[in-house]
């Protein structure tokens, strides 16, 4: 293979989008609940994604990972069916259900043959507004997530992008795992479960996103059915978080692994700031693709990495422009000197017109791609929903990246790769 | 035929090859059947529109793969996909990533053992560049001396990446186990010793001998008519000089006993459990029934496997099973992630889930919800444009197309009996390879 799989990351990738600005429609219920359905011919199939404000960014290091526990515990059943019956009825319609919290939102989601689309909205709802969330059912999940912590901290790319996110962020909750620690997993018990669900699961906090071969005033006239009686429970009053402190330090950490990591990278624009679409064609210039600098210096020339690559993914509060390799351990030493050189060349000097418009060509082409299939496009439209930036989102963003210049990319690569967290994981 | 959890070998080529043919929904989008046309040098053309998005999917399927390779040419097929983006005469290296990035398109190459591919995703417009830049890829590949030696490291790093995910390694691991001496245990990336001492005539000599038209598949899907398509791929893959593949051997594949069992320590804390069970190839009337058989055993949280070993015994952090269909062989593998203390329980257990399988058979709901599943399967693939084109060269290289198209229509027409037949022909009490992942220090 080519490239390297892609690393499972703490903060979900968002990649690329536009397109098929197909027919979509938006509605808020009387409730606050925002519906936004996506009719989508191409292939026999839906996607639904239910979006709630709950996530990491809520948590404190004393019940870091409860929003992920409460998602965990959720899927064990209903007040009407157990997981396993859940389970079946779902496999029933060719279709899969899950839950997980993330650091901006929490989210259900589904998909099936969309010939089932009003059983698999169905049982969508009755798992966000019904679910049984046992107490004996604690037990087993936490042991459940407490294995894949461990497997998390087992794998040297996941363990030292955690490390990454935890020096970078400081004292702000990003600095934090969505899967939570051992220690504070244990500290939740079922009041502070069900507590956290009641707190989060109010209309006003939620985005449903549906995509597929359907007609909009259907699923819209089912979605008020299922979701319209939930009570308004009012916005969940939210404080700002702690700054984030990038003290621009060095770690080396070590364990047993055959590859070294190195990362590299500082604070970076939020979501809605000017700078964002200066920044995405930055870490694109060095980490996008096949012709990324990264790529090309350090792997292709060089033979210096096998994984070579740039990673920002948009969030609320401070994003984080990381710079990423895999290496072999004998190389790693000279793989982060080159690093340290590219960091330094992308700051003093400006691009060229060739090689920003390979950078936009990719960054746009890959954001095309990754908005074709449903499961994605429901994502997108329920993430931008959640996130407050309108549905207009993938329009300005395109337009943005385009009005991106030389000057542009240098000016951001001065002030966010200023100062640089470095981890380094080394094979033990 | 729907291959999940593909053998993993080293470079996993997912082994999916799909189904299609109609989905049953009401009011399912009409699919346009795709056009298969034989050049007149041999190289086989399949076309399909599909207009999902402003994309064409440009995919190059060789009939040639890991098993080609002779035991001094082990690791050359993959070496070669790698090589084959460094360039040609007119193509200097990097100018290939450039080009296909900048178009806003992308790329990627997959070595299995019965195929390798070569795919671009590209805007609809950029049709004829990358058609031209496949077929001189497959012609004129350079192989610059000094790329050669660099992309060594690469190789070792990418053999590296594997050996630290315990998920593929197992999967490298188990297949190692259960085909060796046969060519679908070797790993497909090679031995470190000798991709040290590859040299250029080596690899140059491979492509000549491999690289012939008749071995050739192009598929290509997309926004396009498909009248368009027959004359760009005319003026390139029509001008390839015709040549006579090499022969394919067909070394026997060995049968899985008590002797095929590994134990291997390793740095997680966590153990990893798997089995593996001889099967049907892709040529056999089998492989219909063995497929929905592995999805009632592992495909999903309902599965026989999910509801005893997870959920009711508690054995196992997770479970899956999937089956690996190639050209000589089929395997079905079970794999589990657990704790140390229960690996003796949970191999019981899941010996256990299938023995009733074998004596009491699957329900009508489970065969109903497996072909459902497999129809979905399918149509979450064709969403796109790359999906489709893989699931047409996979079939055209290591099946059949005609067959692939009436793979839905075949699979719903067998029965719980034909699926309990399929589990006692091949699954038994002993016939099965292991290997297991035991923490290092751990005492179970």
């Amino acid at each position: 293979m080519r490239r390297a799989a892609l690393v499972i990351l703490a903060l979900g990738l968002l990649l690329a989008p536009t397109a098929a600005a197909a027919q979509t429609r938006r509605e808020r219920l009387d409730n606050g609940l925002t519906v936004i359905v996506r009719e989508n011919p191409v292939a026999p199939v839906v996607a639904v994604s239910l979006l709630v404000r709950m996530g990491t960014w809520w948590e404190t290091p004393a019940n870091n990972g409860i929003s992920n526990f409460v998602h965990a515990v959720m899927v064990r059943g209903t007040t009407k069916r157990s997981g396993a019956e859940l389970a079946e009825a779902i496999a029933a319609l060719g279709g899969k259900i899950s839950a997980s919290g993330e650091v901006d939102y929490s989210e259900i989601r589904a998909s099936a043959l969309s010939r089932f689309w009003r059983e698999l909205l169905g049982f969508t709802a009755e798992l966000a507004l019904t679910p049984k969330l046992a107490p004996g059912e604690l037990d087993g999940e936490r042991d459940w997530i407490t294995g894949r912590i461990q497997k998390r901290r087992d794998n040297a790319t996941s363990r030292a992008f955690d490390e990454f996110f935890a020096a970078l962020y400081g004292p702000h909750p990003y600095s934090q795992q969505v899967l939570g620690t051992p220690e504070s997993l244990r500290r939740v018990d079922h009041a502070a479960l069900i507590g956290w669900y009641r707190r989060f699961y109010r209309p006003e906090q939620m985005t449903l996103a549906v995509s597929g071969q359907v007609s909009a005033g259907e699923v819209l006239a089912e979605a008020r059915r299922l979701f319209g009686e939930l009570p308004p429970g009012g916005q969940v009053t939210e404080t700002a978080r702690p700054a984030p402190a990038n003290a621009g330090a060095r770690r080396v950490i070590e364990q047993p692994a055959q590859q070294a990591q190195i990362l590299a990278g500082g604070l970076a624009p939020s979501l809605d700031q000017p700078d964002h679409a200066a920044v995405k064609v930055l870490s694109t210039i060095l980490g996008g693709g096949m012709a990324g600098r990264l790529f090309v210096e350090l792997r292709d020339k060089r033979g210096l990495a096998y994984t070579a690559a740039s990673y920002y993914d948009p969030v609320r509060d401070p994003g984080a422009l990381i710079l990423y390799l895999g290496t072999a351990p004998e190389n790693a030493t000279r793989a982060e000197e080159a690093l340290r050189r590219e960091i330094e060349r992308i700051r003093t000097e400006a691009v060229g017109d060739e090689e920003l418009r390979r950078a936009k060509g990719y960054l746009l082409g890959r954001y095309t791609m990754d908005r074709r299939t449903n499961e994605r496009l429901a994502w997108y439209d329920a993430f931008y929903e959640n996130e407050g930036v309108g549905q207009d989102y993938p329009d300005r963003y395109r337009k943005a990246v385009e009005a991106v210049t030389a000057a542009d990319a240098l000016r951001v690569a001065k002030q966010y790769l200023e100062k640089v967290t470095t981890v380094v994981l080394r094979p033990r | 035929m729907r291959r999940r959890r593909a053998p993993a070998a080293a470079i996993l080529a997912l082994l999916w090859l799909a189904g299609c043919a109609s989905t049953g929904g009401s009011r399912t989008v009409a699919l346009a059947k795709p056009t298969r046309e034989v050049l007149g040098n041999g190289v086989v053309l399949i076309v399909q529109e599909h207009r999902a998005s402003d994309v064409v999917a440009l995919q190059l399927w060789m009939r040639m793969g890991g098993r080609d390779e002779a035991a001094n040419e082990l690791g050359l097929a993959h070496y070669i996909e790698h090589m084959l983006f460094k360039g040609t005469p007119t193509r200097p290296p990097g100018s290939i990533d450039t080009m296909i990035e900048g178009f806003g398109g992308a790329s990627n190459a997959f070595t299995s053992y019965d195929t390798t591919h070569y795919d671009f995703v590209v805007p609809v417009e950029h049709l004829r560049a990358g058609v031209e830049l496949l077929a001189d890829l497959a012609t004129h590949a350079s192989f610059p001396p000094d790329e050669i030696d660099n992309e060594k490291k690469v190789v070792f790093e990418e053999m590296n990446l594997i050996e630290d995910d315990p998920e593929k390694f197992l999967l490298r691991r188990l297949y190692e186990v259960s085909y060796t001496p046969h060519p679908y245990g070797r790993p497909l990336l090679g031995q470190r010793e000798f991709i040290q001492q590859l040299t250029r005539p080596a690899l140059v000599d491979f492509y000549r001998k491999h690289f012939v038209p008749k071995d050739m598949v192009l598929v290509v899907v997309g926004a396009v008519d498909p009248a368009r398509v027959r004359p760009i791929v005319d003026a390139t893959f029509g001008r390839i000089a015709p040549a006579t593949p090499p022969p394919r051997a067909t070394p026997p594949v060995p049968t899985l006993d008590r002797s095929r069992r590994v134990d291997v320590s390793r740095a997680e804390q966590q153990a990893y459990l798997g089995l593996a069970w001889k099967t049907a190839p892709t040529g056999s009337e089998d492989i219909y029934a063995v497929d929905l058989l592995t999805y009632i055993l592992g495909d999903s949280p309902s599965s026989r496997l999910n509801q005893v070993v997870r959920e009711q015994l508690r054995l196992v952090a997770n479970i899956d099973a999937g089956y690996g269909a190639f050209q000589q062989a089929g395997l079905v593998t079970v794999t589990a992630r657990l704790e140390s203390g229960n690996l003796d329980r949970a191999e019981a257990a899941i010996l256990d889930v299938i023995r009733r399988v074998r004596t009491e058979g699957v329900t009508e709901a489970e065969r109903r919800r497996a072909v459902i599943t497999a129809e979905s399967s399918y149509a979450f693939d064709i969403e796109t444009a790359e999906g489709l084109a893989k699931t047409y060269g996979q079939a055209e290289t290591t099946w059949t197309l005609e067959n692939e198209l009436a793979y839905l229509t075949r699979l719903r027409g067998i029965t719980a009996e034909q699926i309990q037949a399929v589990a006692r022909k091949y699954f038994g009490d002993d016939n099965y390879a292991r290997v297991r992942f035991v923490p290092a220090g751990a005492t179970r």
